[in-house]
């Protein structure tokens, strides 16, 4: 299901230009990071994905529909987006109910729900507590719940605002596991974040905006390796990348393999 | 969006620079007054006497009657409504509308009760208008009112229209699970639970923080409060409390004379 | 003299089983900047509550053990008298704005006007807080309309102004993008030069390595390690029960393991990276 922005301009109500001629395509199945500092239209570009945002002018087609002509809810089959913070999502009196809420808006056959949600529990280790209620849960936990009850829609594309914002070592783990599994099953995942470490270790191909504006847009290992570039919109590079670069390399590294083989060299 | 909730217009006038009290005093006393008067035509002649006059002389007039406009002129119809149809009275029968009748008390009854509401709305809408929501509260505070009843009042204030953020952003996030917003089974109330829930859910976390923040910094301290802002209260001020409050009391004994 | 001591201190939430703290014993010197990981539920926040009194006064649950600060324990403190020994901050911004006040100038005069400071001194240590902290720009703006690193900072300088005795900040840059990450850290640092006696939360590794005096790993409630950051952010327990890790000492370790690391000790910091590579990597400049 390829994403095609053609042209893209918004402008808010309040009269802010948040995006100024945005044009990109994302094949299916790519894992896209996008990074840039606080205003630069990361999160005003994601939500034409999926319809909550319409285009002042070009247009934004999802596997050829015209996000103009479709309600969210019937664009929310094809595009899943979990928000940031899990507490504005999470209302059910239990975390199984929570995670069927998706698959059941979407109209699926109570076997077809049963499953999903059964995956996407699995996904997220949380199968042991399908009877507990979200709010009883850590903020770990909860954020974890946010994730199957998008997942559970089973969309082919999957949009994660700042995912790992706030999590310690080990649930930052657990989020880059369930995207490789994401990855494994063909799903188009695309990220906003501000953890370059977790970018660059975890998506193939990164976007870097500024001012409305497509800065950069290549392979991670492209992209990643122009500290001058990304510096315009307030991204340091990756600690290992960093390091690569004051020790020489004349590759751009990205993550602990490639730092390691270029060390070999 | 607003960042505040609030009628507040900032201007420079002397009803601004009276003190919030003398203010609170003024609108009182006029309700007092339009409420307590045994004179029939009182509501109206402090409505064109002294309301219209306040607002020009505070030049908050044109913010008055678009609220008058917006929101008071559609209620107080619908009340004069109420009250001339239904208010009991055996006298000439004025006229008839959908079966039910409209005397000549109901009518002067509902006329009078309609006048006397728009002085109270009024009177408090020009205080509002004209004194700021933390001035006002601060010097309430300070003349003894509790701390943390001006606290409720600012706080809501302020955060109000950040909780409507919250309440947007809710409707995104469910929207974008397939919920549904325009459709007519919206209306049922198992629509309403994942909209409501998070809101609530999400501010109960946020109010044990801020309670915690807030504790922080001696809210609960019982040391006698200092206050950054001084709030001037002139000799004028005074005087005009004084006036207002022996108006109010010609106004009582006028109506306690047998007469 | 230790300015913060806890003994044999264990605590339980009300209506739970287990213990947030086990048995916790720590002193921390005056002026020291000591830094405290962990995963998720290791007890981080309530350790910090603990310090900050509001366990077990605003909590309430069980507390056993002692805690002092300045020589005096907390359970003998209203929580309103013990805050102005004991700072505290957290993680989200928003919530530790009072909304009580229009303008930040205002917002870091409501500790004062609470605690009864007078007219004078309360201007004079709000503008002399608002210029160690650098938001002196800031003081006719709204609470609200500033981002997130300008938010943040202002709950600092507003615990600041109260001229706590230590410093306990819970998080303060999780939420926080880069910019105000650094805006935050800078201002914590410069709080730490001055000598103010600071417990820090961080997930953040290679921050806590440049600044921290002390690092105390914790996990399940009690302490597991505590010694100097080049001690305890390069001990093989860290990745083993799932705390976080430079990179730098990462990459490090498998590289020692594989033979091409020729640095003594592991690194936390870039520069130490750099340095212990640069050895293996022919004519590179350190």
């Amino acid at each position: 299901m390829r994403i095609e922005i053609q042209d893209l301009y918004f402008t808010y109500p309040t009269g802010v230009e948040a995006l100024r001629g945005i044009s990109l395509t994302i094949e299916s199945g790519e894992q896209v990071a996008i990074v840039g500092q606080n205003g630069a239209g990361k999160t005003t570009l994601v939500k034409h994905f999926n319809g909550l945002l319409q285009p002042t002018s070009g247009q934004v087609l999802i596997g050829g529909w015209d996000t103009t002509r479709h309600p969210v809810a019937k664009m929310a089959s094809r595009v899943g987006y979990v928000f940031q913070n899990p507490d504005e999502q999470l209302f059910s009196r239990n975390v199984g109910a929570e995670v069927a809420f998706g698959p059941k808006n979407l109209g699926f056959d109570i076997e077809r729900v049963e499953a999903l949600v059964g995956d996407a529990l699995a996904l997220t280790q949380l199968s042991d507590k399908t009877e507990t209620n979200p709010y009883d849960l850590s903020a770990t936990g909860r954020k974890m719940v946010a994730l199957a009850s998008i997942i559970s829609m089973d969309t082919d594309i999957v949009i994660f605002d700042e995912p790992t914002t706030g999590q310690d070592a080990v649930n930052v783990r657990r989020i880059a596991s369930v995207i490789a599994e994401l990855r494994r099953r063909g799903k188009t995942v695309i990220t906003i974040t501000h953890d370059i470490d977790f970018c660059a270790e975890n998506f193939e191909r990164v976007i870097a905006m500024s001012q409305g504006k497509i800065l950069l847009d290549g392979t991670a290992n492209a992209v990643l390796g122009q500290e001058e570039t990304l510096a315009r919109t307030y991204v340091d590079p990756p600690q290992l990348t960093r390091l690569g670069k004051r020790l020489g390399f004349r590759d751009t590294v990205r993550n602990e393999e490639e730092f390691l083989d270029a060390l070999k060299r | 969006m607003h960042e505040r909730l609030s009628f507040f217009v900032r201007r420079d006038s002397p009803i601004h620079r009276l003190n919030p009290m003398t203010k609170v005093v003024m609108a009182l006393s006029l309700v007092l007054i339009a409420f307590l008067s045994p004179w029939y035509w009182t509501p109206l002649a402090l409505f064109l006497l002294v309301i219209i006059p306040l607002t020009l002389l505070a030049k908050v007039a044109r913010e008055y009657w678009s609220f008058i406009f917006k929101v008071i002129l559609p209620t107080v119809a619908i009340l004069f409504l109420m009250q001339a149809l239904f208010l009991p009275g055996e006298s000439k029968i004025v006229f008839k509308l959908f079966g039910l009748e409209v005397t000549e008390l109901s009518a002067q009854l509902a006329f009078r009760n309609v006048t006397r509401i728009i002085v109270m709305i009024s009177s408090f809408t020009v205080l509002l208008l004209s004194t700021h929501p933390s001035e006002l509260m601060s010097d309430l505070t300070q003349r003894g009112l509790p701390g943390q009843f001006a606290y409720v009042v600012i706080s809501s204030l302020q955060i109000i229209p950040q909780m409507q953020a919250k309440a947007q952003t809710i409707i995104s996030a469910q929207r974008s699970r397939g919920l549904d917003t325009q459709s007519s089974f919206f209306r049922r109330v198992s629509g309403i639970l994942p909209l409501v829930g998070p809101l609530v859910f999400g501010s109960l976390v946020e109010v044990e923080e801020r309670a915690i923040a807030i504790e922080a910094r001696g809210f609960t301290s019982r040391h006698p409060k200092t206050f950054l802002h001084q709030i001037p209260d002139t000799s004028t001020d005074k005087l005009i409390r004084w006036i207002l409050a022996a108006l109010v009391l010609i106004t009582i004994l006028l109506r306690l004379w047998p007469s | 003299m230790a300015i913060v001591n806890l003994q044999n201190v264990t605590y339980k939430y009300p209506l739970t089983d287990v213990s947030a703290l086990q048995n916790i014993s720590l002193k921390v010197e005056e002026g020291e900047f000591v830094a405290v990981i962990g995963p998720n539920g290791a007890g981080k926040s309530t350790l910090c509550y603990a310090i900050a009194g509001f366990v077990p006064h605003f909590f309430k649950g069980e507390l056993t053990g002692t805690v002092e600060v300045a020589g005096n324990e907390s359970i003998n403190s209203t929580l309103s008298e013990w805050v102005l020994n004991v700072g505290l901050a957290f993680q989200n911004p928003f919530n530790q704005i009072s909304g009580a006040k229009y303008t930040v100038f205002e917002e870091l005069a409501f500790g004062l006007e609470n605690i009864g400071i007078p007219r004078a001194e309360m201007k004079r240590r709000v503008e002399d807080a608002m210029k160690l902290t650098g938001i002196s720009d800031l003081a006719d703006r709204s609470p609200y309309s500033l981002s997130g690193g300008q938010q943040q900072r202002v709950a600092l300088t507003s615990i600041l102004v109260m001229q706590p005795k230590v410093l306990v900040l819970d998080e303060p840059t999780s939420q926080m993008d880069p910019i105000g990450t650094r805006e935050v850290f800078g201002v914590i640092r410069s709080m730490a030069e001055r000598g103010m006696t600071v417990i820090l939360v961080e997930h953040k590794v290679e921050w806590i390595a440049q600044f921290a005096d002390r690092v105390i790993a914790l996990k399940d409630g009690g302490i597991l390690l505590d010694g100097a950051p080049s001690e305890v952010l390069t001990s093989p327990l860290l990745p083993a029960h799932g705390f976080a890790t430079s990179r730098y000492t990462s990459v490090a370790r498998k590289a020692r393991e594989m033979g091409v690391w020729n640095g003594e000790n592991l690194p936390v910091t870039l520069d130490e990276a750099v340095e212990g590579f640069s050895q293996r990597v022919k004519g590179i400049k350190s």
